[in-house]
């Protein structure tokens, strides 16, 4: 394969900073691939996309030593703009994106500067409309687009200049899970069609491993891992080991392959892959384990209650919501008839799509919203009656990002604000805010803002543990994590539910929503739609497809198995469990 | 949420001037105001303004945003009439002179902000730069950061609601009734903000140089802007109403 980019040898070090951004990275990349870049945050993944793009060296100022040649030309040599010409690039911060208010004026943009012949112009803008999906949205303002739309808009801008490559920083990190498959569709579509090389950095491994045709794993600034998603996804405990996650499926059979039960280093990509893998595992005499089915279920059942069930120990709804109506002056996410009671050591994971009015039922909760009908209750508190500022006392909020929240000079000062606001002694108040950031492992007298994105997700939570909220509201808090702070996160926050506080969580990723969840409440279009546990609310799949809502791997790979090869899978919804049944059915056979 | 300045589709008259012609009304109806010395021009510029708005169907906007200016106009009168000290007084410390300069004053105030107003709300920002590209020669790295600068005014404003919220849920009062203590707890947020807002501009620059913004020339537009006969009459127009200002 002709070699559209490659990467010798190349070191980067911003300037200012001491540490290797890029460490002697040599990569190259074949015209027509398809490659998907992942790696904990700090690994260099956009730095790798910047020196691809040339704004390395030519935007970011810093050291660069080693050369990337986009075809056969050194990106030191020629201008960013003639970079441009072959490599186009979709930035992290879509809406930064944007260089003109209407779609129609995005695509004209780079069309116009690159000097297209005026004739060719509407043609290009209708292909690359047409390509990605939005020629209704052609005539539309950029300001009233969803985050799905934006991004799509931004890549048919791209498109329509006709590339040979495309690179992309995370496109996908502020998209409900349909809206993300859409986006790797339309890129499949891109590459397959147009035959553009794609190279996207992304967390979601079950896209990666669905839509890549090649894998490379970052860490440290170093590659590390390269190869098709199988030979990369084989390595489950050294991806764990560096922080990044495996799709579910993967992990099962990669399992498996550990109790010498499969072949190792061909894991199981999709849930079609590893049910058929399952089935072979267990073997023909499945339909024997029928009988026995019940025990094994109801043993999983158990040891997937991780989550405390607290109702049991008393204590009436912290939160309650009667007939909850809200809209919008403007239109927009709008909620309907809101009934929900949340019970202190509960985890409540929201879930539906990008506008259901998830946001806004937190926002209804925190008081940040006050009900158009009906009454929102929060520790005894009528949102209606009482300013936010003092139900902030009872309810501490996590947004999506934590830079809305950091306002202090040193990270101390920023954990102990909000006992402050509480009212609470300074003294106290540092003493605990110290505790607190200790055991989170923070630099008291760092600035926050010097710290990376993770990191400072890190402390926006510091500073809503340490008030011990009887509520929490977490609205998206993984987004723009990788998998090893998500973990830290949710496992903080589950550790406050032991302790008796109330958690309201809204997530796009349904992997974190069934691993931490203890329930679950379905929205649609202003509604709620469903409840229940996780595995009831995902196995129910007239519920998940009203709701626009994907069931994580695991879950969907039980329903599958429970259908297909023996009903003991039922209502399971870890991987362990799934692994431990067909462990004991194969154990028969 | 849309903004107030927002562009307004519609195919009115309004709408079909040239970019170019409608800056020039704006202008010439603001160099007007600027020169008119009696009420009756200064009343019926700002009336000819809101007529012109009522026809685009954007009199709404133009309502909301006479309830910002208003308040201002008021300021305005009353400083004026506390410190103008000339003519005689009519009671305590009010003069004549006082009343007239200050009345002046807040006419002048809504007839200079609302004409550009209006302009930027039946033009699409696109066609602005282009047009004033093409016909005026203005280089488009300056055109390019004017609108650039106003495509920005909502998202930093959403940036700004956003992080308030954020600072609400914790606790901070900005729930108050008090605007002083609602200002001095606004002040620590400036910095974020304007972190957010550095790291944003940046990263518009490169996405623009990444598509050939340094490559562009006054051909480079795929649309062009001719001026038609209405563009002419609004011209004629510009010169009528300047004139009529120097008159009155």
């Amino acid at each position: 394969m002709h070699p559209i980019i490659q990467i010798k040898d190349v070191t980067f070090t911003y300037s200012g900073s001491r540490r290797h951004a890029l460490e002697n990275v040599s990569l190259e990349i074949g015209e027509g691939e398809f490659v998907g870049v992942i790696g904990p945050s700090g690994a260099g993944k956009s730095t790798l996309a910047a020196v691809m793009s040339g704004a390395v060296p030519h935007h970011f100022i810093g050291e660069l030593y080693g050369a990337c040649l986009v075809d056969g030309r050194d990106t030191c040599e020629v201008t960013l703009t003639d970079v441009s010409r072959l490599v186009g690039s979709v930035l992290q911060d879509i809406d930064a994106q944007f260089v003109a208010s209407n779609v129609r004026d995005e695509l004209l943009f780079g069309l116009e500067n690159f000097g297209v012949p005026h004739d060719e112009i509407p043609v290009r803008m209708q292909q690359a409309l047409e390509t990605v999906g939005i020629e209704d949205l052609r005539d539309r303002e950029i300001a009233t687009l969803s985050g799905g739309q934006k991004q799509k808009v931004a890549i048919a801008a791209i498109l329509a200049l006709r590339p040979r490559v495309l690179v992309l920083d995370e496109p996908t990190a502020a998209l409900d899970p349909a809206s993300s498959t859409l986006v790797f569709e339309t890129l499949r579509e891109v590459n397959r069609s147009a035959g553009i090389t794609v190279v996207v950095i992304e967390q979601k491994v079950a896209l990666l491993s669905e839509y890549c045709s090649r894998v490379v794993v970052f860490d440290q600034g170093k590659l590390v891992l390269d190869g098709t998603p199988h030979e990369v996804f084989a390595h489950g405990e050294q991806l764990r080991s560096i922080g990044v996650d495996s799709p579910r499926t993967a992990r099962v059979s990669n399992s498996l392959a550990a109790a010498g039960l499969c072949e190792a280093g061909a894991p199981a990509l999709s849930v079609e892959e590893a049910a058929a893998l399952v089935a072979k595992v267990v073997g023909a005499k499945a339909d024997g384990a029928v009988a026995s089915g019940k025990r094994l279920t109801f043993d999983a059942a158990h040891s997937s209650a991780s989550a405390p069930s607290a109702r049991a120990e008393g204590g009436g709804a912290v939160v309650r919501f009667s007939s909850v109506g809200f809209s919008y002056p403007g239109g927009g996410a709008s909620v309907r008839d809101l009934d929900l009671q949340v019970f202190p050591g509960e985890v409540v994971g929201i879930v539906g799509q990008n506008g259901a009015g998830k946001t806004t039922l937190t926002k209804l909760l925190n008081g940040l919203l006050k009900p158009a009908e009906g009454n929102v209750v929060v520790a005894g508190l009528n949102t209606r009656e009482v300013p936010t500022s003092r139900i902030a006392r009872h309810v501490s909020t996590l947004f999506q990002n934590p830079d809305r929240q950091i306002c202090k000079d040193t990270v101390l000062d920023e954990v102990a604000f909000g006992l402050l606001l509480q009212g609470i002694s300074p003294d106290e108040a540092s003493a605990r805010a110290k505790a607190t950031c200790e055991r989170f492992g923070l630099p008291l007298d760092e600035a926050p803002f010097s710290l990376s994105r993770g990191q400072r997700q890190m402390v926006a939570l510091a500073s809503v543990v340490v008030g011990e909220p009887q509520v929490i509201v977490l609205d998206e808090p993984t987004s723009g994590l990788d998998y090893r702070e998500c973990m830290t996160v949710m496992e903080t926050v589950r550790d406050m539910a032991t302790r008796g506080s109330a958690v309201v969580m809204v997530c796009h990723d349904m992997e974190v929503v069934s691993d931490f969840a203890s329930r679950l409440v379905v929205m649609a279009n202003g509604e709620i739609l469903g409840r229940g546990t996780c595995a009831e609310v995902f196995a129910n799949s007239d519920l998940m497809r009203r709701a626009f809502v994907e069931p994580p791997q695991a879950i969907a790979l039980a329903s599958k198995l429970a259908a297909e090869v023996s009903p003991s899978f039922a209502g399971l919804s870890e991987v362990a469990d799934i692994v431990a049944v067909a462990k004991e059915l194969a154990g028969r056979a | 949420m849309l903004n107030v300045i927002d562009y307004m589709p519609g195919s009115t008259l309004l709408h079909k001037l040239n970019p170019v012609a409608k800056v020039a009304l704006a202008a010439a109806i603001i160099a007007a105001t600027f020169l008119a010395q009696s009420y009756a021009m200064l009343v019926g510029l700002l009336a000819l303004t809101l007529a012109m708005g009522v026809y685009a169907g954007v009199a709404n906007r133009l309502f909301t945003l006479m309830k910002l200016l208003v308040p201002l106009a008021l300021i305005l009168l009353v400083l004026q009439v506390a410190f103008m000290r000339a003519g005689t007084p009519v009671f305590g410390f009010v003069t004549d002179e006082g009343l007239v300069t200050g009345t002046k004053a807040c006419l002048r105030l809504l007839g200079v902000a609302l004409p550009l107003l209006l302009m930027l709300m039946v033009t699409p920002l696109g066609d602005l730069a282009n047009a004033c590209v093409e016909k005026l020669h203005i280089p488009y790295r300056y055109a390019f950061t004017f609108t650039t600068a106003l495509r920005f005014v909502p998202v930093f404003s959403q940036e700004m609601n956003a992080i308030m919220e954020a600072q609400t849920a914790r606790g901070v009062e900005y729930d108050t009734n008090n605007p002083f203590k609602k200002l001095k707890l606004m002040l620590p947020l400036c910095i974020p903000l304007l972190l957010s807002s550095v790291g944003k501009t940046d990263a518009t620059a490169l996405a623009a140089e990444q598509r050939g913004f340094y490559l562009r020339t006054r051909e480079s537009a795929y649309d062009r802007y001719p001026f038609a006969a209405r563009d002419y009459a609004a011209f004629a127009l510009c010169a009528a109403l300047i004139a009529l200002g120097v008159l009155f």
